[in-house]
């Protein structure tokens, strides 16, 4: 993995930047989620002033057969604007929160967008033709004279210029108390969770006027809160499982057959605190950032703030595995409270599938993702292969990248001589973090936010 | 945060407080934990009380740091430390939250009795049981205590609370009523806060003095920071107000106080024209009318000048 050239190791290449060159980040520029649609054609970021940019990539060109399609420009448009809440005098970010496609079921493209409050449901659709020929009507718009019209046509549609229109279809508001963190689609299609801090909503995505709540923590008492939400997903097969990962580092899976509010767990996932790293910032190094299940079902993984730790959903006390992100970082932490970069939440990803992975999953009827990817700071990111147990650190950077040129792996010096090449912890640029990845859901390609970057990568083609 | 995107490098004097974490029980390293101990409590601090945000601040973050601070506190009242820690939870009276309380009945709109779809998903059996969100937002909304603030660039100074349990149940049920603090907690957390004023740097421990007798004898640590969960706006909303009330309500009372004027320009009850022509007579030094109200005006400038201070301190 660590490009040793092995038959089933990736190697990684540049392949496209997007976004401002300068060092100088307009606030509104930061990516705050990048996420793929469901064939991977379609990639969609959005950002801090409440924009979403949807990349579509080529069709592969057959004489160039060393690189798949590139991503390009095909939507932006405005999801949401900043609010202002009298009230409490404060203003509601416009900052979308997440993205997440639906699947396609007609030739227009649709995504749920969120900020801290307002869920959208976005409709994405090409017009490609227009019509033209009206016999009232001039081609510019103009109304024709009535009296000049002798003869009658029929107006016929015409190839057009493309167009991609994005449309607000349907906007759920007025749910969320608090800030929203987290949106996932049920395998049933029709509906949706949306999760704040404190309560979980299920919605039906026609319906507008209407949520469910099927999880509240909130105490009687606010003074007795301990404890937040901190995301929720669908089980990807079982339309009524769904877990949530908390603030204390737990997760709970919830059957919504049990009982109409979920307060009660079905399983809490757990691992006791390792009593030689205990520090003052034990539970905050434990707050789960994200969670996100294996393709399969099986598995769950989940990102807190120094490690990537695979669940088992049949094992509640303790994970499968643990991967550590920037162990190095645990003899910082104090800094690190104080500058609040121990509350930057990283997110995590599974690799798509491929054919290696298929072809795995067959042999071993063991249908879990295999490789795990996740940020950490001077815009370096890591790769977990659960295989091989081997791990890689990647950088996403303009200056040593050309196109299909493979990534040099990075490697930090926790202490001690630093040898050549290596970065010592102390150098690193904790604003320069990577928060948001994805996988391609069927090619190895990924596309890694930096602040204000987006990065694609592929792996090399021979 | 997001600057130029410059390295950054650790302060040389923070070396002392990292590295691995020493157990209280080591002999010499005890100061050292203590006072790693010590840096957290102060950092966690002037985190939930120096942060004056435009949107609301991140509840997780809110409840973390809380969560930090309790933390030490337990350990230091396990330790029996005989010096109760000062926690910021100064209480200041509030009547604006009370106004802001009022302003909630607005959501009750939204408490629409749930009329549930026929044709609901099939995977919903128990949906006739299931709450709408609609009816959750009747939720308090926040009158947490705001920070009592000497000066933009002061950190408010840590005030006493009682731990008594009688006490904080009785609490309780009030701010189940109306959030805002008691007369009598206020009163008390002025004093504290008066008499800590004086050290506002100053980690801690000062017995303060004008508590009411229901306090025990022995001192007792507080319990930090309660309701400040909804922290979010009271705190930027009140201090907005504040400053927003010292603004006008001097300029207004001070053009409307022409006694000296309303002689000179008529009746006393034309309030409009006199602001406009006093505001010229300030701004105009060679004006040709006698300048009666010239103490007034000088006043007006002091005062003036002390609110732009102010403002340009925040």
């Amino acid at each position: 993995f660590l490009g040793a050239g092995g038959g089933n190791d990736i190697q990684w290449c540049f392949s496209q930047v997007k976004g401002a060159v300068d060092d100088d980040v307009a606030e509104a520029d930061i990516i705050s989620t990048v996420e793929f649609n469901h064939s991977g054609e379609l990639l969609a970021t959005g950002d801090k002033g409440g924009r979403v940019v949807i990349f579509q990539q080529e069709q592969e060109n057959k004489t160039q057969s060393h690189s798949r399609g590139e991503y390009n420009v095909y939507s932006t448009f405005q999801s949401h604007e900043p609010e202002f809440d009298y009230l409490k005098s404060l203003e509601i970010e416009e900052k979308i929160n997440k993205i997440r496609w639906l699947p396609q079921k007609n030739a227009a493209q649709f995504l749920l967008s969120t900020n801290d409050k307002t869920i959208k449901l976005w409709k994405i659709s090409e017009r490609d033709k227009r019509p033209e020929g009206y016999n009232l009507k001039e081609e510019d718009g103009r109304y024709r004279d009535p009296t000049t019209v002798t003869t009658l046509r029929v107006p016929v549609f015409r190839p057009m210029d493309l167009m991609v229109e994005a449309s607000p279809r349907r906007i759920f508001a007025n749910a969320h108390t608090y800030h929203i963190n987290s949106i996932s689609i049920n395998s049933d299609y029709e509906t949706y969770l949306s999760a704040d801090d404190l309560r979980i909503n299920l919605w039906h995505l026609e319906i507008t006027d209407r949520s469910f709540n099927i999880v509240d923590i909130k105490p009687a008492n606010m003074e007795e809160l301990t404890e937040v939400i901190t995301a929720a997903e669908f089980h990807p097969n079982s339309c009524s499982t769904f877990v949530y990962s908390s603030s204390k580092g737990t997760i709970r899976l919830c059957d919504m057959r049990a009982s109409a509010l979920c307060d009660r767990h079905s399983k809490l996932f757990e691992e006791p605190e390792d009593p030689s790293n205990r520090s003052f910032f034990s539970e905050i190094i434990s707050s789960i950032s994200d969670v996100k299940f294996s393709h399969s079902g099986r598995y769950m993984m989940t990102r807190d703030y120094l490690s990537v730790k695979i669940w088992d959903l049949n094992m509640e006390n303790r994970p499968v595995e643990t991967y550590q992100v920037h162990e190095y970082l645990r003899s910082k932490l104090c800094s690190l409270y104080e500058n609040d970069c121990i509350f930057d939440k990283f997110e995590c990803c599974w690799n798509g599938s491929d054919r290696q992975v298929e072809f795995l999953s067959l042999c071993t009827s063991d249908l879990s993702k295999l490789i795990v990817m996740t940020g950490s700071y001077n815009n370096f990111f890591r790769m977990f292969d659960r295989n091989t147990k081997r791990d890689i650190t990647l950088e996403a950077s303009r200056e040593n990248n050309k196109p299909r040129t493979v990534l040099k792996p990075r490697k930090v010096c926790a202490s001690g001589k630093r040898k050549k090449d290596e970065i010592s912890v102390d150098s690193l640029d904790f604003n320069k973090k990577i928060l948001h990845t994805a996988w391609h859901p069927k090619e190895n390609i990924i596309a890694v936010a930096t602040t204000n970057n987006l990065y694609i990568f592929q792996d090399k083609m021979n | 945060m997001l600057g130029k995107g410059g390295k950054r490098k650790f302060d040389e004097h923070e070396d002392g407080l990292e590295g691995k974490v020493v157990s209280p029980t080591d002999g010499p390293s005890k100061v050292s934990y203590t006072l790693q101990r010590q840096t957290i409590f102060n950092i966690s601090l002037m985190k939930l009380y120096n942060h004056r945000p435009l949107t609301e601040p991140s509840l997780q973050k809110t409840v973390l740091i809380n969560n930090m601070l309790r933390r030490i506190q337990e350990e230091l009242k396990q330790e029996g430390s005989l010096r109760p820690m000062f926690v910021a939870a100064s209480q200041p009276a509030d009547p604006l939250s009370d106004n802001f309380r009022e302003a909630q009945p607005a959501f009750s709109h939204l408490a629409s009795p749930p009329l549930l779809p026929a044709d609901f998903v099939s995977t919903m059996p128990l949906e006739s049981c299931l709450t709408p969100a609609s009816l959750l937002e009747d939720d308090t909304f926040c009158t947490s205590p705001a920070v009592q603030h000497d000066g933009p660039t002061k950190p408010p100074p840590p005030a006493l609370q009682p731990v008594k349990d009688s006490f904080s149940s009785a609490l309780d049920e009030i701010e189940e009523l109306c959030p805002a603090p008691t007369s009598a907690e206020a009163v008390a957390a002025e004093s504290a806060a008066d008499d800590s004023k004086a050290q506002p740097s100053e980690s801690n421990i000062h017995k303060p003095e004008g508590l009411p007798e229901s306090r025990t004898a022995e001192p007792k640590l507080m319990d930090p920071l309660p309701g400040n969960f909804e922290i979010t706006a009271s705190t930027g909303f009140l201090t907005d107000l504040t400053l927003d009330d010292i603004l006008f309500a001097d300029i207004d009372t001070s053009m409307y106080d022409f006694d000296p004027c309303t002689s000179a320009t008529g009746a006393a009850s034309k309030m409009a024209p006199v602001s406009a022509d006093e505001l010229l007579k300030t701004l105009a030094p060679y004006s040709s009318q006698p300048v009666t109200p010239n103490q007034p005006f000088k006043m007006d400038l002091t005062e003036l000048d002390h609110i732009m201070e102010v403002l340009v301190g925040s």
